[in-house]
């Protein structure tokens, strides 16, 4: 780790503060937000819940800050290292982890609870990179070629799903998907991969399954959901967005917020909770802030010289954009409910710091474009 | 290896590829968004301010259980609950107040439970007080009206007719534990929760997933004071939830006769101890008691901290099933079996006697008869008549402890008998391989003549003894013993019919068990018979009696009458009998505990049953 306090004033006249800034802005929302949230309820035990939000935040904003002065060549060098002690933290998770909500996710040092599976996130991402900067025949890729990194990616998302945690899990797979797609992955196989799985998943649920088995699954996605009352959730979450109309009800007037209808509202269903009080213009603007941080990486990706801070800048943006297409996507109603958090607007510690710290990656390789 | 701009250049299109698709997702959520706030945005609206939803669970009646004459055992009965459901409370200081007033508790207590209560989502139901009175009842549900948030909810209790009669083989239900919900949820069909009654013994634990109904569901929409406007039709915005209808769960009809159990429970009044009645063809469980009872009914609805004080410090341990769970020396019982073995190994015939002088000598040990002058001379029948201690000594010098083990095992000593209940031990019958890996030592002489008296390390649970009993009544068939005689639905269609189960078969020559039954004979109907006074009155019955030392005394002690010793150091008394003697029909076996002579404690049980078991007949016949 070689930070080059030598030229601390050359780094800042070309330090790039667009992600942080964008960041914080959506974070700002956030923060109000979980206030509301925890706060116009009258029966409220979470009431000083964005304190704690606010906490987390600065120091996701200071582990973000301290990543992105360090050299991109360190962090390609140790790339693999970050992933195998990663793997390392995951089976500690499961074999001494601390079990919260039937699930074994976090793990406990001293007052730090830890997710190792939000970090992997970003290893996962780290690791990918080299493996196809280190092999990047200049020929598009079929299944052979993409075995080995698949498998770099199936690791961690099976021990995230036994922990169990199907939805973090599933998203490594798809970061891999976008690395691997923009590494360029044969349109025919990812036609196949896409029909193949599309088919056997249908299949499966449909034929394969028994109603109780069916709604085991439901409930192993997501342990908290109404086992009986299946879509109740999901109804709720759709009355208070559509509640919210063009210019929605006011800050902390949401009335299904108050009353507790959303289960989980400070993080799954904050979206909610955001449209109904912010209506349709609110969220159009939350959401135009979500896409200039996706185009801004998109854009980072061919505009740097390397070939693994490109890669890095589409994992890294894959991991934002996954998070809130999904979650959005489920509170509208649109997607099964799997509880992935809203970047920077969800509560909760382990995913903040995620995105502090691919923050800080998005701006070291956003830096480096200035140097020679 | 870097600066390969050009690589990167390729990847041009690719990252166009990833802009365009990135858009189109959010175009789509977009569309989304329109869609649910400005088109929808009126509907929904109104939905969030003038309606609210609940859902109501609508629980399922478990399955009653009948006795094998269709008499009701166990019943489900409504119980009500004071309720508060958060959303609805207007006025938190006022409903508080008032609740503490109709039902007799303190506003601390109420804050108590609130505050445990408290994180939930406030649609939830959180309830004040399980299981209040009618009159309690009627307070409530006029002045629910006045305060809204408060209600009575409904929910169905499960009650045991008989009280304490068959508790242990009924078994009770109780909330499931966060310790077993897991393992609970792994296991079948239901979606088993927390707040969920299942059943934690007997009867009940063992036929949960039978007994057990699928709990309905109904969407109900409310006003604001939470009282029901309708049930919600599966209109467009509803169409993912569902009503769900309850399911009921299955009847059974046990195989258990509430006249036997009345009688035998009757019988076994003051004692401890535990007594099982069988049919020798079919296996079906009669009667199956244990005393000290407990009452499930109250086990399965509010457990008060007196009621439970009261069974977790009786020394006896009321909750122990000891037909089952609980294993003695058998004592002067077992004798059947070595009498059996004795005279299959050639050791004996129906004519050889023996001299009884009161003891008898092997090596530096003297063992002793019960009887300090002894019986003189003692052929097998005499011996089990008059139960004949130095008789089964001779036998156990030439018959080896490995030998009489088999036949033992072969009656079932030693492994559990299957009956369908959770929890049954197996009992034990030694051998000189389990002495050496038990003790390290090998088997000694003198042990074997403990053990052809059903001493030293023999034991057997008292259905054991009767599985081994109706074996020697039915001569040679180990049956299962069983409880379940058919379960039906709630409509009355027969889902499942039992049929007897034959463990194993024996073979063993119908002259050893004449000649062994003519001994079990002349102990309940030959004078002289250590059960002579306690034969029944309108029918015939054989058997045997037991008396099992709990300790071993000195020479000195050993002739001591047993009432006068301390109660823990008393003998346990065991009979084991069938009836009638010819043709016999079932087969019965009773332990008291420190009852001290199987003859004038166990006896008589057993005498209360066939009596009882016969009264039925004729009533029957006479019909």
């Amino acid at each position: 780790m070689r930070a080059n306090i030598k030229i601390f004033p050359e780094l800042f006249k070309r330090y790039d503060f667009s992600f942080f800034g964008v960041s914080t802005l959506i974070f700002i929302m956030g923060v109000l937000n979980l206030y509301s949230v925890t706060n116009t309820s009258t029966l409220s035990n979470h009431t000083g819940l964005y304190k704690t939000q606010i906490a987390y935040f600065g120091v996701s904003l200071i582990a973000g800050f301290v990543t992105s002065l360090i050299d991109l060549k360190t962090i390609y060098r140790y790339s693999y290292w970050f992933y195998f002690f990663n793997i390392f933290l995951l089976l500690l998770v499961l074999i001494l982890g601390d079990v919260g909500m039937g699930a074994r996710r976090w793990l406990v040092l001293g007052p730090i609870r830890l997710q190792p599976s939000e970090l992997m996130k970003i290893t996962v991402v780290l690791a990918l990179s080299r493996w196809f900067t280190r092999n990047n025949p200049d020929r598009e890729m079929g299944f052979k070629e993409v075995i080995f990194p698949f498998l770099m990616a199936v690791l961690p998302a099976l021990l995230i799903i036994v922990e169990p945690d199907l939805g973090t899990g599933l998203l490594i797979l798809l970061i891999f998907l976008v690395i691997a797609f923009y590494r360029s992955l044969k349109w025919k196989t990812i036609f196949i991969i896409a029909i193949l799985s599309v088919l056997s998943g249908t299949a499966m649920y449909k034929f394969g399954l028994k109603e109780y088995q069916k709604k085991r699954i439901l409930t192993f996605i997501d342990p908290d959901a109404d086992a009986q009352g299946s879509g109740y959730n999901a109804i709720q979450s759709k009355i208070s967005i559509g509640s919210g109309k063009v210019f929605g009800k006011g800050y902390m007037k949401s009335s299904q917020a108050s009353l507790n209808y959303l289960p989980e509202n400070h993080t799954d269903f904050v979206f909610s909770v955001f449209n109904e009080e912010h209506g349709f213009l609110g969220a159009s603007i939350l959401i135009f802030l979500y896409l200039t941080l996706f185009y801004r990486l998109i854009w980072l990706s061919q505009s740097v010289t390397k070939i693994y801070q490109s890669i890095c800048a589409v994992g890294l943006m894959s991991i934002y954009f996954w998070h809130t297409f999904i979650n959005m996507g489920m509170v509208m109603g649109l997607l099964p409910i799997v509880g992935l958090p809203l970047p920077l607007m969800s509560y909760g510690g382990s995913s903040l710091l995620t995105f502090g710290i691919a923050c800080g990656l998005a701006t070291s390789i956003s830096n480096s474009r200035n140097l020679f | 290896m870097f600066g390969e701009d050009e690589i990167i250049k390729g990847h041009a299109s690719r990252a166009r590829w990833i802009a365009f698709i990135v858009l189109c997702c959010f175009f789509i959520l977009g569309l989304r968004l329109f869609y649910l706030q400005v088109y929808k945005g009126d509907v929904f609206y109104r939905y969030s301010v003038n309606n609210k939803i609940r859902k109501e669970v609508l629980p399922s009646p478990r399955g009653m259980i009948f006795s094998r004459n269709s008499k009701l055992l166990v019943n489900n009965v409504p119980r009500f609950d004071a309720i508060m459901i958060p959303q609805f409370v207007k006025d938190r200081k006022k409903l508080i107040t008032k609740m503490s007033a109709i039902l007799g508790m303190s506003e601390k207590e109420i804050h108590k439970v609130l505050k445990r209560n408290g994180g939930q989502a406030r649609y939830r139901p959180i309830t004040i007080k399980k299981n209040i009175s009618p009159r309690e009842v009627a307070i409530m549900e006029t002045e629910a009206e006045k305060i809204p948030g408060m209600r009575v909810s409904t929910f169905i209790s499960r009650d045991y007719l008989d009280s304490e009669v068959g508790a242990h083989t009924l078994g009770y239900i109780s909330e499931i534990s966060q310790a077993q919900l897991p393992k609970y949820r792994r296991r079948d069909k239901f979606n088993y929760k927390l707040g969920d009654f299942i059943g934690q013994s007997g009867i009940e634990e063992f036929f949960d997933n039978i007994l057990r109904g699928i709990d309905g569901q109904e969407i109900l929409e409310v006003d604001a004071r939470g009282r029901m406007r309708r049930v919600l039709e599966d209109n467009n915005l509803y169409k993912d939830i569902k009503n769900l209808p309850v399911l009921p769960g299955n009847n059974l009809r046990l195989t258990l006769d509430r006249d036997l159990q009345l009688a035998a429970f009757k019988a076994l009044e003051g004692k401890v101890g535990s007594a099982v009645a069988m049919d020798v063809k079919t296996g079906d469980v009669l009667a199956m008691v244990s005393r000290p009872s407990f009452d499930p009914s109250k086990f399965s609805t509010q457990l008060t901290t007196n009621y439970w004080n009261s069974i977790i410090k009786n020394e006896n341990r009321p909750l122990r099933d000891r037909s089952i769970q609980e294993h003695y020396a058998p004592g002067s019982t077992f004798k059947a079996i070595t009498a059996i073995a004795a005279l299959e190994e050639k050791i004996i015939d129906e004519k050889t006697t023996y001299d009884c002088a009161g003891k008898l000598k092997l090596g530096r040990r003297t063992f002793h008869c019960w009887k300090k002058s002894g019986h003189g001379k003692t052929d097998v029948v005499k011996a089990l008549k008059e139960s004949c201690d130095v008789f089964f000594y001779q036998i156990a010098k030439k018959l080896s402890i490995d030998k009489l083990a088999d036949y033992a095992r072969a009656f079932g000593v030693g492994s559990r008998t299957g009956i369908d209940l959770k929890r049954e031990t197996t009992g034990l019958m030694p051998d000189s391989d389990w002495k050496e890996k038990r003790f390290g030592r090998p088997w000694q002489g003198g042990e074997t003549l403990g053990c052809v008296i059903g001493q030293s390390y023999v034991l057997m649970t008292p259905v054991q003894l009767a599985v081994t009993y109706a074996a020697i009544a039915n001569e040679g068939k180990i049956l299962k013993p069983n409880l379940i005689k058919e379960v039906f639905s709630v409509f009355g269609e027969i889902n499942q019919k039992s049929s007897p189960k034959i463990k194993s078969e024996m073979n063993i020559s119908k002259e050893t068990f004449r000649i062994v039954k003519e001994g079990l004979f002349s102990v309940v109907n030959e004078k002289g018979g250590t059960a002579y006074w306690y034969r029944p009155k309108n029918s015939t019955m054989s058997g045997k009696t037991g008396t099992s030392q709990v300790k071993s005394f000195s020479a000195e002690d050993i002739y001591k009458k047993c009432e006068d010793r301390e109660y823990k150091s008393r003998h346990h008394a065991i009979f084991s009998a069938y009836a009638p003697s010819e043709n016999p029909e079932i087969a019965i076996s009773v332990v008291v505990e420190h009852g001290c002579h199987g003859s004038s404690a166990a006896a008589p049980v057993a005498k209360a049953i066939v009596d009882e078991y016969y009264k039925q007949k004729t009533l029957v016949s006479t019909d």
